[in-house]
């Protein structure tokens, strides 16, 4: 009962190539031809998977709450119970008959075997001035998924667009994933927290299964949904099933749609919620939100997630350990140079408009399946149907939705780079020249960064601040451990590098313009490389304006070479400073100082500009006074990246990735997200 | 064509107009404005203006470079802001009480269009239609001031303010 004209989570767009029969997991196909097992013969099925060597994951009653876990036998099945769910309220309670799937969904969702925290991802170790990563093979376990429900299946469907659709892959999840047998079963009992029926993907499954089971008092109508599926009816004692059991389960579930009704109406609801980020109601909901992220744990689709290091005492060695993080945690979208969304509001701000507006640009569908999880487990009981009626009220044009940029590295596996050579810029800033890299590494574009690893700490997302011959420099600041162990590695170190990563500085659009370039602090890093471009083909480009700000003439990078810019002639280099001492005679003042009452036309110009946030605000504002249209003007953003290929989660800024879509952004590509407070 | 001391021509409308101060001003006012301008070349290390004391005089910087200083208890004197050509040194000739707000000491040669602040004041209550050209290019200067001051104020590039708010993760 697919509802025309609005978009569906479940709607069939399976172009992520998921398990091995996912083509021919149809439920139309094999409709016609449904089957009843009796409820007596239930076991059997249980007992079958279990020869086949698969372990069976299906409900059962475990502290209090019907939550998926391995199952023994029929015995472990919740027979008789149901369960009782409200905002911030669950109860099992007695049925009074022999329903085995007489309840809605519990806590737990099949997430947490195809998407397992913790998961072990590499072991690396340190010996001597060498360094190793050791991918830890994965070896998923044969899995029967027995009950899942449709929200669960179409959970599974926006799983598979997340973590296979591309352009990079999450390979243990599709392992997990192929190796899965689904047993749905059709949902004949309304929870008070369910909203299928909205969100388009239940109360019936569509597709997504091997087998669909439909609960009657006597038994169960069976439908197959694979060649899997009917190998597996095949060996079980099914007859085939009437017209009356198979109207009767039709029905029963029909009756359930009816009882869920349509709470969350989502006609226009992206474009409704996008324009509503101002919307008092944000704050309202963290007076109530206690950012405990209960909401992000017991969702079937969260998949952010983050990579932790459980180091050996010796500090030589470590294992990579990916486990599920939370939007709501007061880290998650923390930088060394601040927190973007400190706020609970920010956060919620983030979590809804991303299920709800943003995930549908991102992955064509939306980031929730209206299992209600949210609702029920949430201890203050927020109830995200009421606040989405609340928060998005009257239409506004969609913004353009960016496409992502292509980039070049495979997640997970790393290179290695030797520590050529060592340049102190500053007191704290460190110039690394990296060789012995593979030639890929080498043809990556300025702008682009790399994720730069030590076994014991973790990744970091540095820029690349020159390609050379047959190296590459990073310059870092010595801001914490994971730095101050880098800015401390000599010539014949070894560290691991996975990249170049990102989009790059269109250098291209330059070309018979002038460029002006506007940076502060250790913002000129990121430039360097497009200035060598430049210089490389001086005469492709018009005048070159390089504007460079520093807190104090001490902290002005690559000293020798801003001299020798500025002596060549043929590029104009400004610099100023925050902080004079006595040798300086320079400007001093806001980089904005530089060029707020020079001549030079805007209107041919093209920006790259990158710095502290507010630094690029003032920047854009001067250079929209100066005539420069929204897409000629260039930034690359700092976030929280920690995957540098989109699958993790942090780095999320509105609908895009930064790791992915960025870092360098067009103005135009960010639209009002630029500078807003929260994001 | 030179002038006997061999200085070229200086011709007060063409370096007013020019400026960046000036641009913003009509024919009419920059040709009035001219009239009660004077020239001056300003060595290094020299005083225009005193935080606290009377300001005397409207620059408009040519060329060089002066500092707004200011004094801080066992800092000394701390430069804010730098004024650079085609800006105005001294606005607050313009405005009652007509104290400095800052020390401003050229540091480098400094040429400057130098408008005595009584005539100037004398000048624009006689003449209305100079007056509204002129005010709102004085505030215009005030209020990049003003921005740049608040934006150094923020230290953005301060990571200590940072690290001491939160623990860094790295």
């Amino acid at each position: 009962m697919v509802t025309e004209g609005r978009p569906s989570v479940a709607a069939g767009s399976s172009g992520s190539g998921v398990a091995a029969g996912a083509d021919h997991r149809s439920a139309h196909a094999a409709r016609r031809s449904d089957w009843f097992l009796s409820r007596a013969n239930l076991g059997v099925l249980i007992d079958v998977l279990h020869e086949d060597g698969r372990t069976v994951i299906g409900p059962t009653v475990v502290d209090n709450a019907i939550v998926y876990d391995e199952l023994q036998s029929v015995a472990d099945l919740p027979v008789g119970l149901g369960d009782e769910q409200a905002p911030g309220h669950y109860r099992i309670v007695e049925r009074g008959d022999q329903r085995a799937f007489g309840f809605t969904v519990g806590p737990i969702s099949p997430k947490r075997w195809l998407f397992p925290s913790p998961l072990s991802v590499n072991v690396g170790s340190r010996d001597g001035r060498s360094v190793a990563f050791d991918r830890v093979p994965n070896d998923p376990p044969k899995l029967a998924f027995l009950g899942v429900r449709a929200c669960e299946l179409a959970a599974m469907g926006i799983h598979d667009r997340v973590l296979l659709g591309g352009p990079y892959t999450d390979e243990d999840y599709r392992a997990r994933r192929e190796n899965a047998l689904v047993i749905a079963v059709n949902c004949t009992a309304a929870g008070a927290t369910c909203f299928c029926t909205s969100m388009g993907t239940g109360p019936e499954a569509r597709d997504g299964f091997d087998l669909a089971l439909t609960e009657l008092d006597d038994g169960f109508v069976v439908q197959v949904g694979s060649p899997a599926g009917a190998d597996l009816v095949a060996r079980l004692p099914v007859r085939a099933a009437d017209t009356e059991q198979a109207s009767s389960a039709a029905e029963a579930v029909a009756r359930v749609a009816q009882e869920i009704g349509d709470p969350v109406p989502i006609a226009g609801l992206h474009d409704r919620l996008l324009a509503q980020f101002d919307s008092p109601e944000w704050a309202r909901i963290a007076e109530r939100c206690l950012s405990c992220a209960n909401c992000t744990m017991v969702c079937p689709t969260c998949f952010c997630n983050t990579i932790i290091q459980q180091s050996a005492l010796d500090g030589q060695t470590s294992t990579s350990e990916r486990i599920w993080d939370s939007c709501f945690t007061a880290g998650f979208a923390r930088v060394a140079g601040g927190n973007f969304r400190s706020r609970p509001r920010d956060r919620y701000r983030q979590w809804l408009t991303h299920k709800f507006a943003t995930w549908v640009d991102q992955f064509d569908s939306f980031g929730c399946v209206g299992c209600g999880r949210c609702i029920t487990w949430c201890p203050v009981g927020i109830d995200v149907r009421a606040e989405l009626q609340a928060i998005a009220p009257p239409l506004a044009p969609r913004p353009e939705p960016t496409k992502p940029r292509p980039v070049a590295a495979a997640p997970g596996s790393y290179v290695t780079g030797r520590v050529m050579a060592v340049h102190q810029e500053t007191v704290d800033v460190t110039t690394l020249t990296v060789g012995a890299l593979d030639d890929p590494f080498l043809a990556g574009e300025p702008g682009q960064f790399a994720m730069v690893d030590l076994p014991s700490f973790p990744q970091l997302p540095i820029s690349i601040s020159r390609y050379g011959r047959d190296t590459v420099d990073f310059t870092i600041r010595a801001a914490g451990p994971a730095t101050a162990a880098l800015t401390g590695l000599g010539p014949g170190d070894e560290l691991g590098l996975r990249g170049p990563l990102g989009a790059p500085w269109p250098i291209e659009r330059a070309m018979v313009h002038d460029v002006v370039i506007v940076t502060g602090g250790i913002g000129l890093a990121p430039l360097r490389p497009l200035i060598d471009a430049l210089l490389a083909q001086r005469d492709r480009f018009d005048a070159i304006r390089l504007y460079y700000g520093a807190r104090t003439p001490g902290d002005q990078l690559y000293r020798e070479e801003l001299r020798g810019w500025a002596a060549r002639g043929d590029m104009e280099v400004e610099l100023t400073v925050d902080r004079a001492d006595d040798t300086w005679t320079g400007p001093v003042g806001v980089v904005t100082h530089l060029f707020d009452r020079t001549t030079w036309e805007g209107s041919r110009s093209l920006a790259f500009v990158c710095g502290p946030e507010r630094m690029m605000e003032a920047t854009v504002d001067e250079l929209y006074a100066r005539g420069l249209a929204p897409d000629r003007i260039f930034v690359t953003l700092e976030r929280h990246m920690q995957c540098g290929i989109g699958l993790c989660g942090h780095c999320q800024m509105g609908r895009l990735f930064v790791c992915r879509d960025g870092p360098v952004f067009a103005l135009s590509d960010l639209g009002d997200i630029f500078g807003r407070e929260g994001i | 064509m030179t002038s006997p001391d061999s200085r070229p021509t200086f011709d007060p409308v063409s370096e007013l107009s020019s400026s960046w101060f000036g641009t913003g001003l009509s024919p009419e006012a920059v040709s009035r404005l001219a009239s009660i301008a004077e020239l001056r070349d300003i060595a290094p290390e020299t005083e225009l203006t005193r935080e606290g004391q009377i300001t005397e005089d409207l620059a408009i910087v040519l060329t060089g470079r002066v500092a707004l200083r200011t004094l801080v208890p066992e800092r000394g004197m701390v430069t804010i802001l730098t004024v650079e050509p085609g800006d105005i040194v001294g606005w607050s000739a313009m405005v009652p009480p007509h104290r400095a707000t800052s020390t401003s000491i050229a540091i480098e040669p400094v040429r400057a269009l130098m408008l005595n602040g009584d005539q100037l004041r004398k000048l624009l209550r006689g003449d209305h239609a100079l007056a509204a050209s002129f005010y709102p290019r004085v505030l215009q200067a005030v209020a990049r001031r003003l921005t740049a001051t608040r934006l150094q104020l923020l230290d953005l590039f301060a990571r200590e303010e940072w690290s001491r708010r939160e623990i860094e993760p790295w």
